[in-house]
């Protein structure tokens, strides 16, 4: 079975349907463990978290689709780049939101109420800006070959100063994230990430990450049927 | 080499023919930096000095980068037939770097004429604006290569190279930061940290230019 009948298959997103029910039921009703700070709110690792993964999982296809046209430049790579570009977006503002609500009932004593300084926000934002930025350059361009070659160059420059943040930041200045589990806070990492939360967390990974995957599958074929329509006319 | 030499050659004798691009440049410098005097009166704390300076120098660079790297659309047609492309965007580099630390180093003057300056440990301080100051180059020249085919000119470049400055920018404000303690240590670990963004840059151009050379 090739690549692309296995995207347009059937089964993965009914497992996926499944995991995503599974998490809803099981994140908001399964115990969790009581931390001081977190309480019930560590049941946002099912939801926040799980959109980060989504989201680097669907920028990274975006990079490698963004590589395979400079090298073979057809139109099915250029769709592929810049319709997982967008749906990586809708994720990234997901989880910035997610993680908004979320500190402000756990580290409203910064003096911050929606944002905080911390190297993870931080390499969050510039994730989407450097994003966005992408879909304006993209607007910009009218004719489609130059829009696709120029799209497809900025992003891979774009992925590897966002990666290259991200490795340097956290190094300068000893700035520890303020997020569970770094810098002495209490949180999941793999000594108190307990066994029932597992039983959660995973399942909610491969699920919000088969869901971005699913949503970036169908944006892909609506840009198709509507550049043929375009074509036709 | 010769060749590397020669479009060098050219660029600077381009470059310095136009007095007007020069004033320009001298001129903006100035009057942002005086609206920062004037906004600051003075008294300035380091850290304050130092937030101040890059944010700065960010703008100056943009607008030297806009003005100056603008490839001379009449005369690509001319390049395209006498080099290529990894070697036009390696005398590029090495011109624009060139460039971009002469226009730092009068922003540098100006700003301390007017404001101060705080800086205890001076090797640090210049090797670290060095070594930014290429990788801003360097980067702008390769944000304005592709605003240049978005047709969106400085606003483009402007929005495009800002999140992809971060990490350069961050690193050099920490060193900058350092050289003003009295007695700095572990720079060594930023330093070469700073050098190996701005030699990460430079592969990506070398790499990604020959895409956008031609339409």
């Amino acid at each position: 079975m090739n690549f692309k009948n296995f995207i347009n298959s059937r089964w993965w997103k009914v497992v996926c349907v499944i995991m995503l029910a599974y998490t809803l039921i099981m994140g908001f009703l399964a115990p969790v463990p009581a931390k001081p700070i977190l309480h019930e709110t560590i049941r946002n690792l099912y939801f926040h978290v799980c959109m980060w993964f989504s989201m680097m999982f669907i920028f990274t296809v975006s990079l490698v689709y963004s590589i395979k046209y400079l090298m073979n430049p057809t139109e099915e790579n250029d769709i592929i780049a810049s319709e997982s570009a967008n749906t990586g977006l809708v994720f990234g503002i997901l989880g910035l939101v997610t993680g908004m609500l979320w500190l402000r009932y756990t580290w409203g004593e910064t003096g911050h109420d929606w944002w905080a300084p911390d190297p993870k926000l931080n390499g969050a934002l510039i994730a989407l800006l450097s994003y966005f930025a992408y879909v304006v350059l993209r607007m910009s361009i009218d004719d489609e070959q130059k829009k696709a070659r120029v799209a497809a160059v900025y992003n891979i420059f774009a992925y590897v100063m966002m990666i290259v943040f991200v490795m340097i930041y956290p190094r300068l200045n000893n700035v520890d994230s303020l997020h569970p589990g770094n810098g002495g806070n209490p949180g999941f990492n793999q000594y108190d990430l307990d066994n029932h939360m597992r039983m959660v967390f995973y399942p909610a990974v491969i699920g919000w990450v088969m869901l971005s995957a699913w949503i970036a599958s169908l944006n892909i074929r609506l840009e198709k049927i509507n550049r043929y329509n375009h074509n036709k006319i | 080499m010769n060749q590397l030499a020669a479009i060098i050659q050219r660029e600077l004798r381009h470059e310095l023919r136009s007095r007007r691009s020069w004033l320009a440049i001298l001129l903006y410098i100035s009057s942002v930096v005086y609206i920062a005097y004037l906004a600051f009166q003075h008294d300035l704390e380091p850290v304050t000095w130092n937030a101040l300076f890059w944010i700065l120098t960010i703008f100056i660079s943009m607008f030297a980068a806009s003005g100056s790297f603008a490839g001379r659309e009449s005369e690509m047609l001319y390049i395209y037939t006498i080099t290529s492309p990894h070697k036009f965007i390696m005398a590029r580099l090495i011109y624009n770097g060139m460039f971009m630390l002469v226009v730092s180093i009068v922003a540098i003057a100006i700003y301390s004429l007017l404001l101060g300056n705080p800086v205890g440990s001076g090797s640090i301080f210049f090797i670290t604006v060095l070594l930014a100051v290429w990788g801003i180059s360097s980067l702008l020249t390769m944000a304005f290569a592709i605003a240049t085919k978005g047709g969106g000119g400085f606003a483009l470049m402007a929005i495009i190279s800002f999140p992809l400055l971060v990490p350069l920018l961050i690193t050099a404000q920490h060193l900058s930061a350092l050289s003003m303690m009295p007695d700095p240590t572990n720079y060594t670990g930023n330093m070469a940290s700073l050098l190996a963004i701005d030699a990460l840059i430079a592969a990506l151009c070398y790499l990604l230019f020959p895409y956008l050379w031609r339409d």
